[in-house]
């Protein structure tokens, strides 16, 4: 539709279609916005994931550990080995990899979810600002109506 | 004469109303499946590259239920293309559809202006007479 639309081309549009085209902007943006904060949550968890692989990496074989069952229940435990980890990839799947592919994974998986977000980003300040535009163009055309209406 | 035509009018105008309301729901529906299908195509999508990046020999698991079975890297591979194709085909489908209906609702839609249209002529008519 009109998502690109310029300042010159609201100019032109009548109360009711700017209204629509502010709608429409605004349900875009909450909508890039939900997104956005959703790829940051799995960020972080990936971000969890490697530092907890970074951090079992570094223990000696047979290092005795509490593990967490619940979040306040721990019982002791000792490292069997910790060269090959489960990674779940998705849809039910999980793959044996070795201590270094699994960080390799994570660490892959961080920089694509990076690089959507930015591009992601991009978009949802482009929408941003049309969406803003429409708001002082209706905003004006409002003022300019009621003061004709009331002179 | 006029008044029985104006309800007429106006009763097909609410029929008109109501099944424009509907098609807009099913359109709804239909975008919300897509949703859902385009997002299970992602992660599928996701899974077969990492899978593609796998050795031969790699120990691959599914997760059935609480329990996770040991599978073979190929029969994966092929259960994962396998969705994908589905999921690819379903999503065409779910197009065709939305396509057939956006014809109908803006049929729909055109039907009504005229029915409005008419009827406002019929009033102005009468508001004259």
């Amino acid at each position: 539709m009109a998502s690109s639309s310029s300042r010159g081309e609201m100019e032109k549009m009548g109360i009711d279609q700017l209204k629509a085209l502010k709608e429409q902007a605004d349900l875009e943006v909450n909508l890039l916005q939900d997104s956005l904060n959703n790829i940051r949550t799995a960020t972080v968890r990936l971000d969890a994931a490697a530092a907890a692989l970074n951090d079992l990496s570094l223990r000696p074989q047979g290092k005795k550990m509490l593990v967490p069952l619940t979040a306040s229940l721990y019982v002791p435990g000792t490292l069997d080995e910790a060269d090959k980890v489960l990674v779940d990839i998705g849809t039910g799947y999980f793959i044996e990899k070795t201590m270094d592919d699994g960080k390799d994974y994570c660490q892959r998986k961080i920089n694509l979810l990076k690089s959507n977000f930015d591009q992601l980003f991009e978009v949802a300040a482009k929408k941003k600002s049309v969406a803003d535009e429409a708001g002082m163009v209706l905003q004006a055309k409002v003022k300019q109506l009621t003061a004709a209406t009331t002179s | 004469m006029s008044s029985s035509t104006v309800r007429d009018l106006q009763r097909d105008l609410e029929n008109k109303a109501n099944d424009l309301g509907k098609i807009q729901k099913d359109i709804g529906k239909n975008h919300q499946l897509r949703k859902k299908y385009t997002i299970q195509l992602g992660e599928n999508e996701l899974v077969l590259k990492e899978l593609d990046l796998l050795e031969e020999d790699a120990n691959v698991y599914k997760l059935i239920g609480p329990v996770l079975v040991k599978q073979d890297l190929a029969e994966a591979n092929a259960n994962v293309r396998k969705r994908i194709e589905y999921i690819s085909a379903e999503l065409k489908r779910l197009d065709a559809i939305l396509q057939d209906m956006e014809e109908k609702q803006n049929n729909k839609r055109e039907t009504i202006m005229k029915l409005q249209q008419r009827l406002q002529t019929i009033q102005a008519g009468k508001a004259k007479a």
